[in-house]
């Protein structure tokens, strides 16, 4: 998992909160370790390795990853989709200088793409065509925040908060009973902060353009591909969300980002507070939480 | 609403079920969230000694048994085993009176005590029993308690109820089969103020008949009806600057055998590297004398049937404590502790009106080591 993290917790003792902090992180490694698209033992590569071939048996916490990117799947028309990591082959962030794939570049990339061509239960999963891949990069991060709040919780923590590379969870308010702040990050002017919100046993996520990204011809080429078009979207500088779940905040800012425009009846539709800044750096809120956002 | 807005609101649901299916993103023991998931085992060694002027009087050796067990996610056990080993005269006697009985003899004592607590949906509730046999005294006693924990944890309510039944048989034959009982009530709350302060405060009521009277004492007669309420109040802060922390204590009581305390506490305790922390610590103590008290020469101020004591526990006077404890704690959840304190009391050191006169000082100190293990 790439980006900064950072965990606090609140405990009556050191003892305490160091367990609890331990078994938090123990976690999170574990996790990592298992979903790492980049780690020759993982999960995630055991399937990529049998893509064209034959199935590869999964666990439970696995199938409930698929089950739940194949919500997203549906939630976002298809834009969401655990398969698109194979995009990157066609847009390189990292290739200097960097350079927009052709058209039929893209086409070849998003022949390999389709949650459709996933044979999947709850015991096995398949991809269908060789060269496919599966990344659970996009809830992965989130998901061990959860977890680490519940680790946290279990372990008598009633006040802290996990930050995994700007997916916050927090636990219970801060220890004098006033909500947690958490500030969004100004998309373009980095180490600004362009919005707040106060939460209190609930996450925020923020997705945007300016994790990983190219510029060309004047226009921002972002690493959040839509898996239709086998395009970086274009519509929002970034998307932030309050959920009660990291996972579900995690998921509704991405596929805010996917949907462009769609993106603001997506978000009253799932009851979610949201801070939208578009491409031309307006801001939109809804939601209580964000009530005061605008006022920057 | 459209069969759009119908499917999309159906597809939203799917995915926030699929979200909290997913494993282990749920606390397991939300419903038991304060109950301690982890035992303790703990064993403590106690020496005590006291001194007047030219005289050692009273020395205790006792080691303690500790143990904490979970039981399941609700429900926690635990229990101490004590055994003392006292020898030589009982203490604090007037000078004039000193090595009257008891001298040289040595006396043991072993007292249990085991409480289970239940927690459930923010409250906890705990029965305790209790027992302790000497030679010449027999204890035992049965309490209820129950905490209330606000939902953000920050606030604590205590309720607890404690009886005790005594039965006093001196080996001089002055009392037999003497009895007394004890009534306590307790409330108390305790307030986490921020993440660097905590204030506790807890008043008890304690309601008493029976013998009170000291047989080893000459002449000693007590009323048999005792009324005391004591009020304590804790503050600890903690002070990230030192990464240590500030404990600070008072307590008043007031006892219907006409005498009053205040006592003030205060403990700093600074964390080192390596896992060691350093305690040292302060108390003060300052009390007036019970209304049958009287002053020496004995027996001065006795007159037959009413109540009257030379006993200098119940004088007036005023007592510090210095204390120093060093404490290291090891990988693995081991901790490891030995303290020092020292006592020194005497009549001038009362505030507010003198101390009782002609009475010598007194001092004691205590030498305590402890290992705990939690796993």
């Amino acid at each position: 998992m790439g980006g900064q993290h950072e965990l606090q917790v609140w405990a009556e003792d050191r003892l305490h909160a160091d367990r609890a902090a331990k078994a938090a992180i123990t976690d999170v490694l574990r996790i990592e370790a298992k979903y790492s698209r980049y780690r020759e033992d993982s999960v995630t590569a055991a399937i990529n390795r049998a893509a064209g071939g034959a199935a590869v048996a999964i666990d439970d916490e696995t199938a409930a990853l698929l089950r739940f990117g194949a919500r997203c799947h549906a939630l976002s028309g298809g834009r969401f989709d655990l398969t698109s990591g194979v995009l990157r082959g066609a847009w390189d962030f990292r290739r200097q200088p960097s350079r927009i794939p052709t058209d039929d570049e893209i086409a070849t990339a998003c022949a390999k793409v389709g949650w459709e061509r996933v044979e999947w239960s709850d015991r096995s999963v398949r991809l269908s065509r060789a060269g496919m891949e599966l990344d659970f990069g996009g809830i992965g991060k989130e998901y061990a925040a959860d977890r680490v709040a519940a680790i946290c919780m279990d372990h008598g923590i009633r006040h802290g908060f996990v930050n995994l590379g700007g997916d916050v969870r927090v636990i219970g308010t801060q220890v004098d009973g006033t909500p947690w702040r958490i500030g969004i990050r100004h998309p373009r002017r980095m180490r600004a902060v362009i919005g707040e919100v106060e939460l209190c046993d609930a996450a925020v996520a923020t997705s945007g353009d300016y994790e990983r990204y190219f510029e060309a011809d004047g226009r921002r080429y972002c690493h959040l591909l839509d898996a239709l078009t086998g395009r970086p979207v274009d519509h929002w500088q970034s998307a932030s969300v309050v959920a009660p779940l990291a996972t579900l905040a995690g998921s509704w800012a991405t596929i805010a980002m996917l949907l462009g425009e769609a993106a603001v009846p997506f978000l009253r539709a799932q009851h979610a507070d949201y801070l939208l800044v578009a491409a031309d750096g307006t801001v939109s809120c809804g939601g209580a939480a964000f009530e005061s956002a605008t006022n920057q | 609403m459209t069969d759009r807005e119908r499917k999309d609101r159906e597809r939203s649901a799917t995915l926030i079920a699929a979200a909290l299916a997913l494993p282990g993103i749920l606390p397991a023991n939300a419903s038991a969230q304060a109950a301690p998931d982890e035992g303790v085992v703990a064993l403590r060694y106690y020496d005590y000694r006291d001194w007047q002027p030219g005289a050692s009087r009273m020395t205790v050796r006792s080691p303690t048994l500790y143990a904490l067990v979970p039981l399941s996610d609700t429900t926690t056990i635990e229990g101490s085993l004590t055994h003392d080993a006292m020898s030589g005269a009982s203490p604090l006697y007037h000078n004039t009176l000193s090595g009257a009985s008891g001298l040289g003899v040595t006396d043991y004592r072993t007292a249990g005590d085991v409480k289970v607590t239940r927690y459930f949906d923010g409250n906890a509730l705990a029965l305790g029993a209790a027992y302790s046999d000497e030679r010449d005294y027999t204890s035992r006693a049965a309490s209820v308690e129950w905490r209330h924990f606000s939902d953000d944890r920050n606030r604590t309510y205590a309720m607890g109820f404690g009886a005790a039944y005594d039965r006093i048989d001196s080996s001089n034959g002055l009392a037999t089969n003497k009895r007394r009982e004890t009534y306590d009530l307790l409330l108390g709350i305790t307030q986490v103020l921020s993440a660097e302060a905590l204030i506790e405060s807890t008043l008890t009521w304690s309601q008493g008949r029976g013998y009170y009277s000291d047989p080893y004492k000459l002449l000693d007669q007590r009323p048999d009806r005792r009324h005391i309420v004591a009020w304590l109040t804790r503050y600890n802060q903690y002070v990230p600057r030192f990464d240590a922390t500030l404990r600070l204590g008072y307590r008043y009581l007031h006892d219907s055998f006409g005498d009053e305390s205040h006592m003030l506490e205060a403990a700093w305790i600074q964390s080192l590297p390596r896992g060691f922390n350093v305690t040292p610590s302060v108390r003060y103590y300052t009390q007036s004398a019970a209304g049958f008290y009287h002053d020496p020469p004995f027996p001065q101020g006795f007159v037959g049937g009413s109540p009257y004591t030379a006993d200098t526990r119940l004088s007036a006077f005023g007592a510090v404590t210095l204390g120093l404890r060093v404490a290291k704690t090891f990988a693995g959840g081991t901790t490891a502790d030995v303290a020092l304190n020292f006592y020194r009391q005497r009549s001038a050191w009362r505030i507010g009106g003198g101390g009782s006169p002609g009475l010598e000082e007194f001092s004691a100190r205590w030498i305590e080591f402890g290992i705990e293990k939690r796993f």
